[in-house]
């Protein structure tokens, strides 16, 4: 490990993005929460020459309310306020749901959502979560500001549509809808990341469904995610037959790894295992509050 | 004695508790000496290689570099346990990657990380050996072509990749199982487990002028690590001084290493103290694991359910080197009976070197791969009859008077009764509520396991104002042995506890004691204590004896210190008898007590014993574990939800830390069942090496409810009938979670861990 050669704390999001752009490349580095790279520093798998803290960037702070009543989550905010989040109910209640399995109190303490996206780890809880919401990803950079749907900022293992020196600085939610949201969890022990998970984002008015996100973690280089299942789901009102077919068509489509969690088959096996299990829960909860 | 309660059967605080929870309690890692050097190791990339040359020029050419060892320094006899079979740096071969080649000390750990980097080792890579399979395979490459050359203190008949070969025998397994109504066979197979001890292994050694070294050392025994560095560095021991710090957790992981002649050989090159702590990763890849194994068993009964015979072969891999296999394989034929009367049971048993690290000692001993395997065939024997298989336990259960496996007689046994309290104990909680998609099952597993063996000492000495001081060579490694013992030796008294210092270690000055291992300290070391603190005692009534004039038999102990006259007031205090020894007459008042372990031996009329790396053992111990399990159906996963375990501590001297013993042992073996596996891949490297990839259970990984039940008994052969429980809470859990799966879904697990995606598949295979 090399010495560190500076630090900085930028105050705004244009100075950040100028820092990054005046580094040298791979050796400047955001640092976020610091639960992924500053363990990653520990274990010398990454060597940054600067650090750009986003520590003091008023902008990336906490979750605030849009003016079409939809939420904007700041880069900066840790997982422990999105779990604690009220206004994450309904549609949105899976984006909570997923930050509360995250690891364990002292990493939800410290990491924070545009840290989790922007190192795209495969098998985080995140990523699943804003794809079955249809979340946006707000990013900035030399050229100024844009958005990207979540379903298209994951592109492959540890790899997102940011470009040179952009980085997250907040998520996009549109306004919830009533329904519900739902995060399941397959992992060897408590904290760890998932085997497998399933995210579940439904809109539901007046006994019909008005909108199914479903997503599935750990299984491929990003979330997967298919607009059909989406739509079976819908248009069979979230049936047990939809489901077992949305299951199988994800379970069909997964790109899975044998790593130390799991094999690849087994991950493939229990997709739509879980796919069921959370659509049987939706079904379940739906009509206990129809 | 009215007025004050016993120090034994108290459940006192852990006297190095506040210490420990403040952070001033001193581990290896804290020790630091003036001048010291750090230490790197350059360890093998290859499984299995020949070393044809090093290059040390880069290394040494880097300011900062005071020494550097490789094999080519050693010329001594190989090291090792009971075969002499390795080194402290690898010489003339690497037989696992992650074996130490070659390390160095420097003047900060970043100069030697990058000294150690900069060795250059020219390897001829050889095909490695990586299952128990490959290492039989007729023709299969030898890891020890020397194996016939090395010294062995005891003969095991190794051959090829074979370390070692033993059996016991007791009456003809063949009738027997010709008598049988039922008989199920089946093979079981279990992993390698890492002790993840909080503290990695560490040490400091430190040189004198005249280059006496003192290594400060996280250790399970000063007096082993004396004789292993001594040995390799080819020095006598009175010039190797070891020092225990704080041990933060052992589990058998910390009674050898590389590190200690390591870290003392660079000391005395460099004459200047060095450092050597090893990282996470490397604690995983070079220290030591608990042997994967193989066991087939076949066991069969009448249609009562009289069980007749067992026939059993386990399987041991050893890894790279012998160290603890020979006694490991031992210990597993010896358990592999069961807690059980049968009358002809044949367990033939082999240890095999493989290109892997080597696995060593780990709390259990073989035992918890036996009795995975033994009892689970208990149940499936009893599905087979058509019995309850708790019943069937019950039936075939020990009874005090039985002869344990090898033919000796045990006088004390609870088993019976720790059956039937954790059956009677699950049947009476309020039933857990059904949960949807999870099916509920209960399991159980009747264990025994063994407190005591080897060799072990105490010393007592009265001091000026009639304290005590204590001292025994008995390093705690986190169970608590350190209060244990002060409990017994002020109990003896009739002091408080804090009238009673206790040494740490000190190979200089502290008793002889064979290892903290094997469940022995409670039993070994605590009546080497008692012992001896009687022998004192003695003296001390002596001394009062003339003080008061009175014969010995006159007078008694009094609390807090006093020896008094039977029905009279009068009384002298320790502090006067001290004063009388000292300045008066007689001189300082001291006791010692040692002793090797002296039960009953195996019984040669009984069994036919071949190749055992154990002479004697025993002191037998037994329990029973319960659990509920709920079983995901849609994933496989296991969950407990609750666990019963009764056991017979014999006396508990400190029941909280009894407790302790049994719930941490219960957890460890939690993780045994269903998460922790060490994992190599196809080349030979170990891809599990740190704690993201190894996953040990948490807190929110084990029920709240471990809930132990104590059923003493006290040991006829203890002053104070103590026996060992620190090992055999870790051996029932995984068969009674395998049998709570079963009992859940139909399905039998026979291989650990139980993941999630295993269980699916034995659901899948349900006839
Ligand atoms: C022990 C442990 C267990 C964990 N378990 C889980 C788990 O179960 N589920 C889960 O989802 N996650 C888990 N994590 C990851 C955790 O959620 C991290 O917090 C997260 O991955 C990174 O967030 P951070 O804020 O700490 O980012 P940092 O570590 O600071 O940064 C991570 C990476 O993102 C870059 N970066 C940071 N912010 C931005 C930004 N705004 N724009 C562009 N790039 C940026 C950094 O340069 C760096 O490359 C675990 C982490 C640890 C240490």
């Amino acid at each position: 490990m090399s010495a560190l050669a500076r630090l900085h704390r930028p105050a705004t999001v244009e100075e950040a993005v100028r820092l990054l752009a005046g580094g040298d490349g791979e050796r400047t580095r955001l640092l976020a929460g610091g639960a992924t790279l500053v363990a990653m520093l520990n274990a010398g798998l990454v060597d940054p020459a600067e650090l750009v803290s986003l520590a003091a960037v008023d902008e990336l702070r906490g979750i605030g309310t849009l003016p079409d009543g939809g939420l904007r989550i700041g880069a900066m905010t840790r997982h422990r306020e999105t779990a604690a989040d009220v206004r994450l109910a309904g549609t949105l209640a899976v984006l909570r749901e997923a930050a509360a399995r995250i690891a364990n109190p002292v990493v939800r303490n410290m990491g924070t959502i545009g840290g989790s996206i922007s190192f795209a780890d495969p098998a985080a809880d995140y990523p699943p979560a804003l794809v079955a919401a249809d979340a946006a990803v707000e990013i900035a950079g030399p050229q100024g500001r844009r958005r990207v749907p979540a379903r298209e900022f994951f592109v492959d293992w540890y790899a997102t549509a940011l470009g040179p020196n952009e980085m997250v600085t907040a998520i996009l939610l549109a306004p919830r809808a009533p329904g519900l949201g739902s995060y399941d969890k397959l992992y060897r022990v408590a904290g760890d990341y998932a085997i497998v998970s399933v995210a579940l984002s439904v809109a539901w008015r007046d006994g019909a469904c008005a909108r199914a996100g479903l997503a599935v973690g750990g299984c491929g280089p990003r979330p997967l995610h298919l607009d059909e299942a989406d739509e079976l789901l819908r248009a069979g009102r979230l049936g047990a037959q939809a489901a077992r077919r949305a299951g199988e068509l994800l379970a069909a489509a997964a790109d899975p790894l044998d790593d130390v969690r799991a094999s690849a088959a087994y991950r493939r096996r229990v997709i739509p295992r879980m796919v069921e299990r959370a659509l049987a829960a939706a079904r379940d909860e739906l009509s206990r509050t129809a | 004695m009215s007025g004050t309660t016993r120090a034994i059967g108290a459940s006192t605080p852990r006297l190095d508790a506040a210490d420990k929870a403040t952070g001033r309690a001193e581990y290896a890692d804290d020790v630091a000496r003036p001048g010291m050097l750090y230490a790197a190791i350059h360890t093998s990339p290859h499984a299995h290689a020949r070393i044809r040359g090093y290059r040390l020029e880069a290394a040494r050419a880097i300011p900062g570099v005071k020494a550097i060892v490789t094999g080519a320094d050693l010329a001594g006899p190989h090291c090792g346990g009971i075969i002499k079979d390795e080194s402290m740096v690898a010489r003339g071969k690497v037989r696992y990657v992650g074996e130490p080649v070659a390390a160095v000390a420097a003047t900060d750990p970043e100069t030697a990380g990058r000294a150690a980097a900069a060795i250059e080792v020219d390897y001829e890579p050889l095909e490695p050996v990586l299952s128990i399979d490959a290492a039989l395979a007729p023709g299969a490459p030898l890891l020890h072509e020397d194996y016939p050359s090395y010294v062995k203190t005891v003969q095991g008949g190794g051959h090829g990749n074979v370390v070692f070969e033993s059996t016991v025998e007791e009456g003809d397994v063949e009738r027997g199982f010709a008598e049988c109504d039922t008989i199920v066979e089946a093979t079981w197979e279990t992993q390698a487990q890492h002790h993840v001890y909080l503290e990695t292994n560490g040490c400091v050694a430190d040189v004198d002028a005249s280059g006496r070294i003192t290594l400060y050392a996280t250790c399970q025994s000063v007096h082993h690590i004396q004789q292993r560095v001594a040995e390799e560095l080819g020095e006598p021991m009175s010039r190797i001084r070891v020092r225990a710090t704080r041990v933060g957790g052992g589990f058998g992981g910390k009674h050898a290493s590389n590190i200690h002649s390591i870290a003392a050989w660079l000391a005395r090159a460099a004459r200047r103290p060095v450092k050597l702590v090893l990282s996470r990763m490397q604690d995983f890849e070079i220290q030591r694991s608990r042997h994967p194994a193989r066991v087939w068993m076949r066991t069969g009964a009448r249609r009562d359910g009289t069980i007749l015979a067992r026939d059993v072969r386990v399987t041991i891999d050893g890894g790279a080197y012998a160290d603890e296999s020979p006694p490991v394989l031992a210990f597993a034929l010896l358990m592999s009976r069961g807690p059980y009367r049968i009358p002809n049971v044949r367990a033939r048993g082999a240890a095999v070197y493989t290109n892997k690290l080597r696995a060593g000692s780990f709390r259990g001993f073989g035992n918890p791969q036996a009795s995975f395997a033994g009892e689970s065939q208990i149940d499936e024997l009893a599905r087979a009859l058509g019995l309850d298989p708790v019943e069937l336990r019950l039936k075939n259960a020990m009874r005090p008077g039985d002869t344990a496996f090898g033919g000796q007689q045990v006088p004390s046994c609870v088993l019976r009764e720790c059956i039937e309290r954790v059956r009677a104990a699950q049947r009476a909680a309020p039933p857990l509520a059904p949960r949807p998609g999870r099916r509920r099952g209960v399991g159980y597993a009747a264990l025994s396991h063994i407190s005591g063996l080897m060799g072990t000492a105490a010393s007592v000495q009265l001091r000026t104002d009639g304290s005590i001081a204590l001292a025994t060579g008995c390093v705690d490694i986190g169970q608590g042995s350190d209060t244990v013992l002060v409990q017994i030796c002020a109990d003896a008294l009739s002091v408080p506890i804090d009238r009673v210092s206790y040494a740490p270690q000190d190979s200089d000055s502290s008793p002889y004691n064979w290892k903290t291992a094997g469940s022995r300290s409670t039993y070994m070391t605590g009546r080497a204590v008692a012992l001896a603190t009687h022998e004192l005692r003695a003296k001390m009534l002596a001394h009062a004896g003339d003080m008061m004039e009175c014969a010995v038999e006159d007078l008694e102990l009094r609390p807090g210190g006093l020896v008094g006259l039977k029905g009279l007031p009068k009384a002298v205090s320790f502090k006067e008898v001290a004063l009388r020894s000292l300045f008066h007459s007689g001189g300082p008042i001291a006791a010692t007590h040692g002793f090797v372990f002296d039960g009953p031996g195996f019984d040669p009329k009984r069994a036919a014993i071949h190749q055992l790396a154990f002479a004697n053992l025993g002191v037998y111990t037994y329990g029973a574990h319960c659990v509920e399990v709920d079983v995901d159906e849609a994933t496989g996963a296991v969950e407990v939800r609750r666990a019963w375990c009764a056991h017979d501590p014999g006396r508990a001297i400190n029941p909280a830390a009894c407790e302790g013993q049994i719930q941490g042992g219960f957890v460890q073996g939690i993780g045994y069942a269903l998460t922790e596996a060490m994992h190599w891949n196809a080349e030979g490297w170990l891809t599990t090496t740190t704690l993201a990839d190894y996953k040990v259970p948490g807190v929110l990984d084990c029920p709240v409810e471990i809930l132990p039940i104590l059923l003493e008994d006290p040991d006829p052969t203890h002053p104070v009938g103590a026996k060992g429980v620190g090992e055999i809470s870790l051996v029932g859990a995984a068969p009674a979670i395998a049998n709570a799966v079963a009992d859940a879904t139909g399905a039998r697990v026979r291989r650990l861990p139980m993941f999630p995606e295993r269980v699916l598949a034995a659901i899948d295979a349900r006839a």
